[in-house]
């Protein structure tokens, strides 16, 4: 055990290390701003949405995976952004990512992912397919303004 | 009583039946009273006649036999049937092809009853009865007779009730349970089937099942003596028969809706009501149609706050048990269209939506903003009396006096003063009793069908006569067509003319005149009706019978009695050409007014229920009620008040009419004096006792008077008379309702595509 | 048997709730009135309700004044029991607060009398 290990001195290597790979002290307070947290990892890859997915062995498992959402989210992610073929991975379902694995399936009618639309304007709502009992009078338009 | 027996009576039944069908023909081709021709002087059709006789037409009573009902005397007049002497005895027999109404088939055998020392069980609806005769109509013989000729039926009836949309309220059904087996003896499924019939299409109101048929041949029947639209027929005999249209083709009838309520199974049922509803799921609640100005009696069927039909209820003044088809089946219009809040127009002139206190305050603004003679109120077709009336009365209240009715009528002479001069004063149960009728500018089969049915049932049972004056038009009976010239009028009435009309006028015991009210729009209009009025008068000076009616006016429309009887002015034309600041449209949506003959800044306040011609150029709609949405008076055409009830609740925040105007009264600051039904209708009844003298008619007099103030409006007069209603597709779609109806369009449609058919 | 059944169709009494005379169902009625008078202060605390103890005993003394017309002693006995069950049920916290509050009707809107005010206000 060497000294700086006793004193702690590679913790400070390693945060310097951390704010170096985040490029640079401004980008680092940003993330941490955006994310709550700041950790160095290795890009394993990234999704159609601009999402990057990172992995550090170092950190303890369930901890090690993580995504960092694209910035065109800005602070508007949640995790219905990742997409279907990145959440085998991140969930420790898989350790090939998916363009590392040639068994996944792509069929033409799988359609695009789609993110939880919930709490946007765009959400589902239900509605009632009965008829009324009474159509009422739509009057003419006058004017199309 | 063996099976072959059985079989007898059944082929028996099917010979007679297509007798029966050539006797139809025969009576048409011969045009020879079907009672006659059937050997058939019922009582009970003679019945209602009879008790509405004048005191000259009583005869000398023929002397009555004595029968003997289940060992009960009774006495009935000769002639009459063994099923009408015992329903005198309060005994009911099956029947399923026997109706009141109708020639007797005597096809469905139901009615077998057991005859003592006759060999065989006698049809009772057929058979008449004999001095002495005893009949047993709960005999071993009857009962067993009874039930095989249910079990026969039932052989070639499907059994498909959990589905059929006559289930509840099905004659098979209820008679089997009476008078049919316990079980099933029916094992041949296998080897030759049950009896199946294709389907006719015989347009979009009646869907027809015809393997449910049992061959009652009412509605052929009822098509050929009723309706007169000869369609209606058989085709093949035994298993074979068929009843349809031999081709296939629409039923042309402004009647036809009837032969649903005439079918005792569910062969014929209501096409827009099909699969909606069970008859003990329904509310039934009685009501007045408005639609046509008779006033037929209805019951609106509703669940669960809907209107699902509507049915003819029975009333022997009116609609006897008919019902035309635009009162039974412009009922799904009363869903549609429909005004369900009240609305103003915004700043970029479209009608938004707005809470009542928002509304009533506009429409009170732009009446108290305006000069009393720049109002002008104009009621519509479908407007009930204490509407009309509390509108009138906070018109009066503004200072205006300009309230009017959308339909014309000439204030000249004695003008709307005497009710004799616009109503129908024979009353329409009369009408069958006349022996000449002369119709002047109407065609009354769709101006008012029930009426034009009354006056075929003279036609068909007493020889009566009828003339035409106007444009020549399918009435279902053969006329004499006179001329469409209204100068005909005039030289019938100045007695310049010799025509045969004349002669059979002044010859006739009972003769009507019956004068369209759509004629009396044109300038001429005056004259017409004064010439008529001197015609008719001329011809019952003349009649023995002194309380006998001669001249009558059909309306066209619902409110136009009871608007006239509460003093509005029949017409816009000249309120319209002053140029009025405020229009208040009650309903009236037949186009009268439309806003390019209004001023630009003037405000039309609409009151009605459906979103039509009225609305579409209101500046402020109020939503009312439909008239089966409230209890309100309508007057027909005979001047006989009738009250409709409420059969569901006024659309979204619609109210009823009469209300709305008591509500914008008191904004105004012109409140009116009445705050619910009972008051307003004590302020009618000051107006007009007549007016809620519910269910009756009062004679009207004073001819002579309204003669004589019209002497002098008897100008020389030339023009050609024109009807609205002139074919089947016009009469569908009249009214606001009927306009919004989809099954009325349907109609529409498929009049026209048959009219293109070769057949 | 048919003796006593004789003097029972004969005399027509019948059968008194609890009291005999008027004077037992006053004593009651009073009687419960004290019981409620005295559960008051309780009641305001326990259920916690924004009533002072003077609104409270008002109430109650307008409840009990509501029948005040009332002479048949076996009704009398009736509401009494009614009172009682009230009480018991009060006391023992088996109402909650807007049972009591009810008494005061906070949320009750007076109907409208009034043509206009019936026409605007309800589907009338």
């Amino acid at each position: 055990m060497s000294v700086g290990k006793i004193l702690g001195l590679d913790k400070v290597v390693t945060l310097f290390n951390i704010i170096r790979q985040n490029g640079g002290i401004r980008a680092s307070l940003y993330k941490l701003y955006r994310q709550d947290e700041l950790k160095d990892g290795v890009l394993v890859g990234e999704d159609k949405f601009g999402n990057k997915y990172y992995e550090n062995p170092r950190y303890f498992y369930s901890r090690n995976r993580w995504v960092e959402y694209s910035d065109k989210f800005n602070m508007d992610y949640d995790g219905s952004q990742i997409p279907a073929e990145w959440f085998g991975w991140m969930h420790y379902k898989t350790d090939l990512p998916p363009h590392q694995d040639p068994s996944r399936p792509r069929y033409k009618w799988m359609t695009n992912y789609n993110e939880n639309l919930t709490g946007t304007t765009a959400q589902y709502v239900p509605y009632s397919t009965t008829r009324p009992k009474v159509e009422a009078w739509l009057p003419p338009r006058k004017s199309s303004v | 009583m063996t099976k072959a027996d059985y079989y007898c009576s059944v082929k028996l039944s099917r010979c007679r039946c297509c007798q029966s069908k050539f006797f139809n023909e025969s009576i048409r081709m011969l045009r020879q009273p079907l009672t006659r021709a059937l050997a058939l002087k019922s009582p009970t059709r003679a019945a209602p006649l009879a008790a509405r006789c004048q005191a000259t037409q009583i005869q000398p009573q023929p002397d009555k036999v004595e029968v003997f009902i289940d060992d009960k005397p009774v006495y009935v007049l000769p002639g009459t049937t063994i099923l009408q002497a015992t329903a005198q005895a309060g005994v009911e027999i099956p029947r399923f092809c026997y109706h009141e109404r109708l020639a007797v088939a005597g096809n469905c055998r139901m009615c077998l009853v057991e005859v003592e020392k006759s060999p065989k069980p006698a049809a009772a609806c057929a058979m008449p009865v004999m001095k002495g005769m005893r009949v047993k109509t709960n005999s071993d013989l009857t009962r067993k007779a009874r039930e095989g000729v249910m079990e026969f039926l039932l052989v070639n009836h499907p059994l498909d009730c959990p589905i059929c949309d006559q289930g509840g309220e099905c004659d098979l059904q209820d008679q089997s349970m009476a008078f049919g087996s316990d079980k099933s003896r029916f094992t041949d499924i296998h080897f030759s089937g049950k009896r199946a019939v294709e389907d006719k299409d015989v347009g979009p109101l009646i869907k027809t099942i015809m393997t449910r048929c049992i061959h009652c041949t009412r509605c052929i029947r009822f098509a050929s003596e009723v309706a007169g639209v000869d369609d209606f027929g058989t085709t093949g005999r035994g298993t074979d028969m068929q009843v349809g249209t031999y081709v296939e083709k629409m039923f042309l009838s402004e009647l036809s809706g009837n032969i649903i309520d005439l079918c005792p199974v569910g062969a014929l049922t209501s096409k827009p009501y099909s699969f909606a509803a069970r008859p003990w799921e329904t509310r039934r609640i009685d009501s007045v149609d408005v639609l046509d100005p008779l006033g037929s009696n209805i019951v609106v069927t509703t669940r669960t706050n809907e209107v699902l039909r509507i049915l003819p209820r029975t009333n022997e003044e009116i609609n006897e048990e008919w019902l035309s088809d635009k009162s039974r089946f412009a009922c799904d219009g009363l869903k549609r269209q429909r005004l369900v809040t009240p609305m103003l127009t915004d700043s970029r002139g479209n009608l938004t939506p707005v809470e009542w206190e928002d509304a009533i305050v506009a429409a009170a603004r732009a009446l108290r903003d305006c000069p009393p003679e720049k109002l002008l109120v104009v009621a519509g077709d479908m407007a009930d009396a204490e509407s009309l009336m509390a509108l009138k009365d906070l018109a009066n209240k503004l200072g205006s006096e300009n309230v009017c009715t959308e339909q014309y009528f000439p204030l000249e002479g004695a003008g709307i003063d005497l009710r004799s001069s616009y109503l129908l004063n024979t009353k329409i149960a009369n009408v069958e009793d006349a022996d000449f009728v002369l119709l002047i500018g109407t065609n009354v089969r769709f101006e008012a069908p029930l009426l034009n049915a009354r006056i075929r049932k003279a036609y068909v049972h007493k020889e009566t006569d009828i003339a035409l004056i106007g444009p020549q038009v399918d009435l279902t009976y053969d006329y004499l067509h006179v001329g469409e010239s209204a100068s005909i009028v005039k030289d019938l009435a100045t007695g310049t003319s010799s025509h045969e009309v004349m002669k059979r006028l002044q010859q006739a015991k009972r003769p009507i005149v019956i004068l369209g009210a759509d004629q009396l729009k044109t300038p001429e209009g005056s004259a017409l009706l004064a010439y008529t009025q001197e015609l008719a008068l001329k011809v019952q000076e003349k009649l023995a019978d002194k309380e006998w009616k001669v001249l009558n006016v059909l309306q066209r429309t619902a409110s136009q009695v009871a608007a006239l009887d509460i003093g509005y002015k029949p017409g816009v034309g000249k309120l319209l050409q002053s140029g009025p600041k405020v229009v208040y449209l009650l309903g009236a949506d037949n186009g009268v007014v439309s806003r390019d003959q209004l001023p630009k800044d003037a405000v039309v306040i609409y009151q009605g229920h459906h979103g039509d011609n009225g609305a579409a150029i209101a500046d402020i709609v109020l939503p009312g009620a439909a008239y089966t949405e409230k209890r309100a008076t309508y007057v027909n055409a005979e001047g006989r008040a009738q009250q409709t009830l409420v059969a569901v609740t006024p659309p979204g925040k619609a109210r009823e009419d009469w209300k709305i105007i008591r509500a914008l009264s008191e904004v105004v600051g012109e409140r009116l004096p009445y705050d619910n039904l009972d008051e307003i209708r004590d302020r009618l009844s000051q107006v007009s006792p007549a007016l809620v003298n519910y269910g009756n008619v009062q004679d009207n007099n004073y001819f002579a008077q309204a003669r004589a103030l019209a002497q002098s409006l008897q100008k020389p007069i030339s023009g050609k008379m024109d009807v609205q209603l002139k074919q089947l597709e016009d009469y569908f779609m009249t009214d606001s309702i009927s306009r919004a109806s989809p099954t009325m369009a349907k109609c529409v449609q498929a009049v026209l595509k048959q009219k293109q058919s070769s057949y | 048997m048919s003796a006593r059944q004789a003097i029972q169709v004969g005399t027509k009494t019948v059968k008194p709730v609890l009291s005999t005379t008027p004077g037992e169902a006053k004593r009651r009625v009073l009687n419960l009135y004290k019981a409620w008078y005295r559960q008051v202060p309780y009641l305001v605390k326990d259920f916690d309700i924004p009533k002072s103890e003077e609104q409270c005993r008002a109430k109650i003394k307008e409840l009990f004044l509501k029948n005040k017309d009332v002479t048949d002693i076996r009704v009398i006995d009736l509401l009494v029991i009614k009172g009682q069950i009230e009480l018991k049920e009060s006391v023992n916290m088996w109402k909650q607060k807007g049972h009591i509050m009810s008494y005061f009707k906070p949320t009750e809107e007076p109907k409208p009398k009034d043509f206009l005010s019936k026409f605007f206000s309800s589907n009338e």
